[in-house]
This record gives structure tokens, sequence and C-alpha cells, in this order.
């Protein structure tokens, strides 16, 4: 592994994207979305009165930076080594010094770099962001240290995928495929494993006993219980799921900050509350109704922040999952790429 | 068992193949193939389309596991010493991408650089590569407005980067003008002179004729040996023209020549001759001459590696 030649390949592959004219239309494309995102939240958020405001945009810029890399990521990088293939010329660099692993690890440099790009774009407006005020430097620490692994996972995948597959847009629509499982096949595994788990509760309820009059005795007389059972969904059998979802990473492994009156300040901590409450198992016994009670009964409803920090955090299980995807990916590739070769995918020439 | 020294005293880095088979999947594209090409000499790599030359330069190149056999380029196996065979290789493919939006400057300096040499190094080298291809006056457009001659002298120029002992060079005349193809023949002696081994495959077979030392014959993926071609040649066809190119030409070689009328035939405005040997191709001339008739040419009607090439594939078909 030579420094310097990894180095020129990145330098390589980001030049050609940098002189591409498609490109500059893509960022600013970019940046206008996040106008139009930053002018919108500032103003939703602005009941916050100030203080709160600033987090709330920060955090809707960071999902909407992620949301954009998960998009065109897969573009970016589907297509890193049988795109090279296909326009001959990965083999012209395959008979120089450079190895399979510097030209596959350069692949991911160089479209990591190139996600990153939609992060640095939005540098102004997470500025903007932090000068309305209640930004938390942790939050913005640990929200851009997922942002940008989160960026690598995806590119790792594409370009992993780019090495194993033959056909480029094959490779773009699989990277898409793995990305979508992830980001939209997670809250659908969610939703209907969670229905396909049921359970029964018995609701109980209970009433005076009334005369035909509509009277009661006095005192009043209570009735027998009577139960209904029904059958609830079991997302607390489920919720991990949830958990390699990217977003669900991004906000669950941010630290959540609450009001004063326990709700989550930003959409972290919003989205992060959502998923964890799917942790508490349903009440297998539930009274809907008791004449009989003294007092009404206290609802035991718990504020998001006690919910929050009664549940587990489930980030790294899925960040670490994440992670051994792409790598697996990314070494498959490049083994898949590796010369003197003695397979190859089927239809291809190697020149 | 190649290390010959050449005169410079440089060792002299040949190229051995022997046994070489390749597949894919059920495509037999080298089927058996042996061939030396020496240090300091051009060798000539002759075959049709689909014969397997592509297939068999990227096994040499080090790019493609053989099925079985054994190669040497030197000493070295490009297959168990992918890395240290590189050094050695200047390998110019077919098909030939260029990065589109590098100038031809800028991708000269990039394969310098993946052959590790220093950035000046690099630079200095490129300029001096883009002077010997003819390219300077394109140094800094983008690769993408190159016309299909520039970019294969770029290609050429790609593979001569890092100064290699050994040249492959697959089909490098196509694309080019002839000034260009003059040039290139003219590179291809150099590199020979310098004690280089050139290994190169081309179509224009009167082309490479003029260039080569030695030829390596490639049928359907096997290397033939060219001798018992030649040795089992029947007749060559010769071309003659005669002054003025009159209409009774054809009667008067056949008279001259005590030939019956039909074993002279016309092609245009020549007429073509069957002749066995190099001798009876002494012996007709004499006799034309002898005879007053005007002859301002006659030559073989095509080229030896030509002839030996439809030699053996009218042997290959019968």
């Amino acid at each position: 592994m030579s420094g310097s030649r990894l180095w020129t390949l990145v330098r390589l592959d980001l030049t050609q994207r940098v002189r591409s004219v498609a490109w500059y239309v893509m960022l600013g494309v970019f940046a206008a979305i996040l106008v139009v995102v930053t002018a919108l939240s500032l103003l939703s958020f602005s009941y916050a009165g100030g203080a709160g405001a600033g987090a709330g945009v920060y955090s809707v810029v960071v999902f909407v930076v992620l949301l954009l890399a998960v998009l065109v990521s897969p573009t970016l990088s589907g297509n890193a080594i049988n795109g090279d293939r296909d326009a001959a010329n990965l083999a012209p660099v395959q008979v120089t010094l450079a190895t399979t692993a510097e030209i596959v690890l350069a692949k991911f440099v160089a479209a990591w770099l190139t996600g990153l790009s939609f992060a640095v774009i939005a540098v102004p407006f997470m500025l903007v962001a932090a000068v309305s005020g209640g930004v938390d430097p942790l939050v913005v620490f640990v929200s851009l240290v997922v942002l940008i692994v989160e960026i690598a996972i995806i590119a790792a995948i594409g370009v992993g995928l780019s090495g194993i597959l033959a056909r480029p847009l094959f490779s773009v629509a699989v990277t898409y495929l793995v990305v979508a499982a992830l980001v939209i096949g997670t809250p659908i595994a969610f939703t209907l494993g969670g229905a396909a788990v049921r359970t029964e509760v018995t609701q109980s309820y209970r009433s005076y006993v009334y005369d035909e009059s509509g009277m009661t005795a006095n005192p009043p007389e209570c009735g027998p219980w009577e139960t209904t059972t029904y059958e609830v969904p079991r997302f607390d059998t489920v919720w991990w799921i949830l958990s390699a979802n990217p977003f669900v990473i991004l906000a669950d492994a941010t630290p959540a900050r609450f009001d004063a009156s326990g709700y989550p300040e930003d959409l972290f901590g919003n989205f992060s509350y959502l998923v964890r409450s799917a942790q508490i198992p349903p009440e297998s016994e539930r009274v809907s109704w008791d004449d009989c009670a003294r007092m009404p009964q206290p609802q035991q409803q718990l504020t998001p922040e006690q919910l929050y920090n009664q549940t587990t955090p489930s980030w790294f299980v899925g960040l670490a999952v994440q992670l051994v995807l792409a790598a697996a990916l990314l070494w498959w590739g490049g083994s898949r790429t590796r010369t003197p070769s003695r397979t190859l995918p089927p239809g291809t020439r190697i020149a | 068992m190649d290390a010959a020294t050449d005169p410079t005293g440089a060792v002299a880095t040949g190229i051995v193949a022997t046994g070489l088979r390749r597949s894919f999947g059920r495509v037999e594209a080298v089927r058996d193939v042996s061939l030396r090409a020496r240090a300091g000499a051009v060798t000539g790599l002759v075959g049709p389309n689909g014969s397997g030359k592509t297939t068999l330069f990227l096994m040499l190149a080090s790019l493609l596991t053989p099925d079985a056999g054994t190669i040497r380029i030197g000493d070295v196996d490009p297959i168990e010493q992918p890395h240290a065979a590189r050094a050695l290789l200047g390998w110019m493919p077919d098909s030939l991408g260029t990065w589109g939006a590098l100038s031809a400057r800028e991708t000269l300096i990039v394969t310098g650089r993946l052959h590790d040499l220093p950035k000046d190094a690099a630079r200095a080298r490129a300029d001096e590569l883009l002077e010997l291809v003819e390219l300077t006056s394109l140094a800094t457009a983008p690769a993408r407005v190159l016309s299909r001659g520039q970019k294969q002298r770029l290609g050429l120029a790609r593979a001569l980067v890092h100064d290699p002992r050994v040249l492959l060079l697959d089909e490098p005349a196509s694309g080019l003008d002839p000034a260009a193809r003059v040039e290139l023949r003219h590179l291809l002696r150099r590199f020979a002179a310098e004690g280089r081994t050139v290994l190169v495959s081309s179509h224009v077979l009167a082309e490479l004729e003029e260039v080569i030392d030695d030829a390596v014959f490639l049928l359907e993926g096997s290397s033939v040996e060219a001798g018992a071609a030649i040795a089992g040649r029947r007749t060559r066809d010769w071309r003659i023209r005669v002054l003025g190119q009159p209409t009774d030409a054809a009667a008067s070689v056949a008279a001259a020549l005590e030939w019956s009328a039909d074993a002279v035939r016309i092609d245009r405005s020549d007429l073509l001759i069957a002749l066995a040997t190099d001798d009876d191709a002494a012996g007709a001339l004499r006799r034309l001459v002898e005879r007053g008739i005007a002859v301002t040419e006659f030559a073989p009607a095509v080229g030896d590696l030509e002839q030996t090439f439809l030699d053996l594939r009218g042997g290959e078909s019968a």
C-alpha cells in the first residue's frame, strides 16, 4: 500500500468529477433545496422562541444532508469500478504498480469525499442554525460524525457492488436497492413484523348496576367485571429492526436534548423518542373503565424524556451491522477486481 | 533461461510463453500458445479476428491467469509476481480508454505517478513522451477532444511512461494516419535497437512485415509453426505490369512463357501468374525480358507475411 499512489488515484477520480458541469448543477440544486428547507424550518421552529429554534433547524439540515447523500451516493459510487472497466480505463491502471487494494480503496475514498461535499455545502446552513441559538456542541459533534460515517457506508456499499457486478446500470440499481432496504425496508419490516406478532390484551371494565329507569341504588352497587379481548401488534419484539436504518442511527446516536417539560428540542430527539417508544411492550391486561374506583385512576403517562431514559439505545448495533455489510461488500468487490484474474464476471472483457 | 546479455551490457528481457490455455466459460479463447519474443527484436503477432491475440496479451500483461501454461518475462512470472512484471511491461491495449476530463499531459503524469515516479520526474517524462508521439500541441486539451489516432498515440505514450523493457502493443497502428504509421515503425525499430523486447499485433500485414524481425502466427487460439506452412506452400502469385498496359499483354506474356493463355490472369491493369519458387520467378522474369516484353513491375502479389497467413488459413480450412 503506497500513500502516494492511493492519493494519485483519489485525485484522479475527484478531478474527473470536479470537471464535469453536471456535478456543479447537482450541488447548486442541493444548495437551493437547503435554502428552502432552512427557511421553512426556521419558520416552523420559531414557536420555541429563539432558544430552541437553532437546534431544530440544525437537526433538519443534517437530516436533509443524509437524505440527499442516501439519494445521490449510489449514483456516485455504484459504477465506480465496473464503469471504469466499461470505459476501458481500469486495465491501464491495473498494469501500473497500483495494487488492487489501492484501486478499490481509492474508489471508496473518492466516493466518500464526493458524498461529503454535500455536507460541506450544508455548512453555511448549519451556521445559520447555530446563530439562531440553542445548538449544543456535543449534538453537533456526534451528529456530524455519524453523518460522515453513514456517507462512508453508502459509498463503500456502492463501490463494493460495482466491483462485484459486471454491469454499471445493474450495480447502481442494486446499490439503490440495498440503501432502500436500509432506509425504507427497515420500517416496512418493522411494521409488518410487529403486526404479524400479535398478543391478546384483556380489557376489563365494570359499571354500576342500573335499574330500569336508569338509576343506581344508593350507595351505587358495583356490577361484575366484564372482559373483552383484542389483539395488539407487538412492536417491542421487532424494534431492533429499525436500528439498521441510517436515519434512526443518526437520531439515536445523537444525544437527545429535552426542554423543561420533557419534550425533545430537535428532530433527533423526536425521532429517537418515536423509535424508542416501540420498545415498550403493551400491557396484557388493562382496565378501560371502572365506575367503582374511588378516584379517577392516575394515568401513568411518561414524558418523552422519561421514556427515553428508560429505553435502550440501539444505534451501535445498527451501525455495526452496516459497517460489517459495507466492509464485506468492499472486500468482495476487491477480490473480484484482483489481477491476474482467474474468473471474470460473465460477459465482461477485462481490458 | 532467457537472460542473455545484449551488446550494451544490460540484461536482456525476452518473453517466453509455453502451452498457454485460457477459456471463458465454454469459449476457448486461447487453446495452446507457445511463443518466444527476443530482446532487441520486434516480434509480430499475426492472426485473424478472434484468434486469441487480445486474450494472449492480457495474460502476458499480468491481468489474466492462464488455465494452463507458463509465462516468463525475463525471469519474472507475471502470474506469481505481477508487481515485478508490471515494472518491466508496457502494455497498450486494443480498446483504450482515456480519462476524458484529463489532458494528455495530466494522463501521462498520473500514469507516471502510479509507476512511482517522483512528481518532477513524472512531469518531465510526460513532456518528453508528448514530444515523442507528437502531441505537444495538444498537451493541455482534454483527452475527450482527441481524435482516434491521437488517442492511440497517447496510449502508446502511456505504455512508455516507466521506460519498460518489454512492450506489448495490441494493434498500435489502428486509427493512425500514414505519416504516423511510418513514425510508429521508426519508433518500434528504435525500441528494438535499444535492446527492448517488442511484441506487436496488427491486421495490416504489409505494414507489419516492414518492421518485424520474427513472426508468431495465431490461428483459432493456437500458435502455428510458420515453417511448415512455408515449406508446404505450392504456388505464390506474382504481379506483372507491362509498359503501357496493352490489352494483349496477357496473351503476349503467356506466349513468352510458353503457357496456355488462361494461366495468366488479369487483375485490373496488371497480370497475375502463379509460380512455385523464387527460382521459377527469376526464370520467368528473365524470359519475359529476353522476349522483349517491357516489364515495369514484377513483384509478389501479396507480402510474405500475408502469403504465409493465407497459407495457414487455407491449411486450416482444407
